[in-house]
């Protein structure tokens, strides 16, 4: 990787991102004015994988990918009004995620870097997700809670990365409400109308049971919750009430788990801001939670909506741009994907040396 | 008695902790708060067994001469520990402008008597730089909310490793020294094996999600590139 000063350019600058770390294809194009020096997301397409049954199928996701990605990169060029030709950088997911679907994005970046002479900015997914947070709400320097499908964890920036404070050491949390939902023949599909499986049967439930609550230190564990919630579901699978009791409770359990985390995270640092980003951003439940939270403790909170939440090209794109006038790029040639990319692994020139 | 005049010294994330005097002597009240974002019946659950634990864990390790608050009074109807009061600063806001020799001390000391907990088969659960307290070089800890017992090397391991992360967090740059005086107090007072401790820190951090050397194929792509 390559640091080092950007082009001087009057001109507007173009950046076009490609996601494809997991389930989604995700194309979107951000536009940054020179006159106004004011940054704004044009276009934001993507195509979501949904298997049929099980879980996401690494080699059958890649395919859909794959399958999708020239309609979807047409799609987001026609919505931004630009040529490929106007693009000055093409920023690129790479990690960390399900290999087969990393290469599709890669290939296709890899491509238009070398074919249309494009300068290629490599992201982290995971600051990506943070970024797009930070950039939509103003937030300067946020405790951030990070939560989806692969990533659960609450992390602040300092000098010059984002430090993880506290983290999942087995599953993540929307992977547990996943294999919960999916064990009991609930799942696929994983999200009805915009609500969560889970969310949905909790609503059947009225009363709290008792569930493994398991926080070390600032770091949490899902997996012991999991093991016990289906053993207790398997016991009464046809009474639809105990089931939601269930559903209920292992929400509950692990979202008290996350609050209860970050709030340590937030005591601790003393942080003014509090930001939610990732996948299960999207929950009402968890959002209410944290409201209440952050309020105590008179932090602002906000988290990113659900069109921002889940995976998309807009993040990546706003990520490569930040990238892009920093100065951080990379040849073609040396942009493997890489599955395993912690978040606080990445130096990130635009963030301040404290 | 308790002073009816409040004094709030601290909001932590779990509790209120009130200044107060008890036979003349000042004491701090570590209120266990309910918190309006958990389910009742969760919460009563919850504050109940947490106070419960540290009240026995606090009490165990001041017998044995670990710098800890001594617990006064329990009220676990009420969740509240009455205990010693200690004055002291949270070595989360000391490390920033604290000298290199002072650090040192101050982590070989930390390292010896966590090395006592640990023999005695108390883990802390969340030692981290907000939990240590720092007075006139003397150091203490604090807030035993997550500790508990076990023969288990894994959660002793898991002590250090999120003593490690703490400073990662906040003190990047000095967790290396750090750490090598830490280890060195522990060794000293550690009964078990501290080798076997130290593997499962390292264990524990490759356990992590997206750890990439644990992925084999790194080396042979790396081959490739170069």
């Amino acid at each position: 990787m390559h640091i080092g000063d950007p082009k001087n350019t009057e001109d507007n600058i173009y950046v076009l991102g490609i996601e494809s770390t997991s389930h989604t294809f995700g194309i979107g194009i951000v536009e940054y004015n020179s006159r106004k020096k004011s940054l704004k997301i044009i276009a934001n397409e993507y195509d979501r994988y949904v298997p049929a049954k099980g879980g996401i199928h690494p080699r059958e996701a890649a395919l859909h990918h794959t399958r999708v990605a020239p309609q979807v990169l047409k799609k987001a060029l026609e919505k931004a009004g630009t040529k490929i030709t106007d693009i000055n950088a093409i920023a690129v997911s790479l990690g960390p995620g399900l290999g087969p679907c990393l290469r599709v994005g890669a290939s296709l970046a890899r491509f238009l870097a070398s074919y249309y002479k494009i300068r290629l900015v490599p992201v982290n997914h995971a600051v990506a997700h943070i970024e797009i947070g930070k950039y939509l709400f103003n937030f300067k320097d946020p405790l951030i809670i990070y939560v989806s499908g692969g990533n659960t964890l609450i992390a602040i920036q300092k000098k010059k990365k984002y430090r993880v404070l506290g983290e999942t050491l087995d599953i993540p949390l929307g992977n547990l409400f996943d294999t919960f939902t999916r064990e009991i023949g609930l799942s696929p599909p994983y999200v009805v109308n915009g609500k969560h499986q889970i969310d949905i049967c909790a609503e059947w439930g009225k009363e709290f049971i008792p569930l493994p609550y398991t926080i070390k230190g600032s770091d949490l564990s899902f997996s012991g919750l999991l093991t016990a919630a289906l053993i207790q579901a398997k016991k009464h699978i046809n009474n639809k009430v105990e089931l939601g009791n269930i559903c209920l409770s292992l929400r509950e359990t692990a979202f008290n788990m996350l609050v209860e985390v970050a709030e340590r995270s937030l005591v601790l640092t003393r942080k003014k801001e509090v930001l939610l980003v990732g996948g299960v951003a999207s929950n009402k439940y968890l959002r209410e939670k944290l409201v209440i939270m952050t309020k105590m403790h008179e932090a602002k909170y906000a988290g990113t909506p659900p069109e921002y939440a889940g995976d998309n090209g807009a993040m990546i794109a706003l990520t490569g741009f930040l990238g892009y006038v920093h100065g951080v790029y990379i040849e073609p040639e040396k942009a493997f994907i890489r599955q395993r990319w912690r978040l606080d692994e990445v130096e990130l020139p635009w963030l301040p040396n404290q | 008695m308790v002073t009816e005049s409040i004094n709030i010294l601290d909001k932590g994330a779990e509790s209120i902790i009130i200044q107060g005097e008890l036979l003349g002597k000042k004491v701090i009240v570590k209120y266990r708060i309910k918190k309006p974002y958990r389910h009742p019946k969760f919460d009563e659950m919850f504050r109940k067994t947490r106070t419960k634990t540290e009240a026995k864990v606090l009490s165990e390790l001041c017998m044995n001469n670990v710098n800890v608050p001594t617990p006064l009074i329990v009220d676990l109807k009420n969740s509240v520990i009455v205990m010693e009061y200690i004055n002291g600063e949270k070595l989360s806001d000391l490390i920033d402008h604290i000298d290199m020799e002072n650090l040192k001390t101050i982590a070989y000391k930390l390292g010896y008597q966590i090395g006592i907990m640990h023999s005695l088969n108390i883990y802390h659960g969340d030692l981290t730089l907000a939990n240590v307290l720092i007075n006139n070089g003397k150091v203490y800890i604090i807030d035993f909310g997550l500790a508990g017992y076990s023969r288990d090397v894994e959660e002793y391991a898991m002590d250090i490793h999120l003593m490690k992360k703490s400073l990662l967090a906040l003190a990047p740059d000095k967790m290396d020294v750090f750490m090598e005086k830490f280890i060195k107090g522990y060794s000293e007072s550690y009964q078990g094996n501290v080798h076997v401790v130290l593997q499962r820190v390292e264990e524990i951090r490759l356990r992590g999600r997206y750890v990439e050397e644990r992925l084999k194929k790194k080396i042979l792509r790396e081959k490739y590139a170069e």
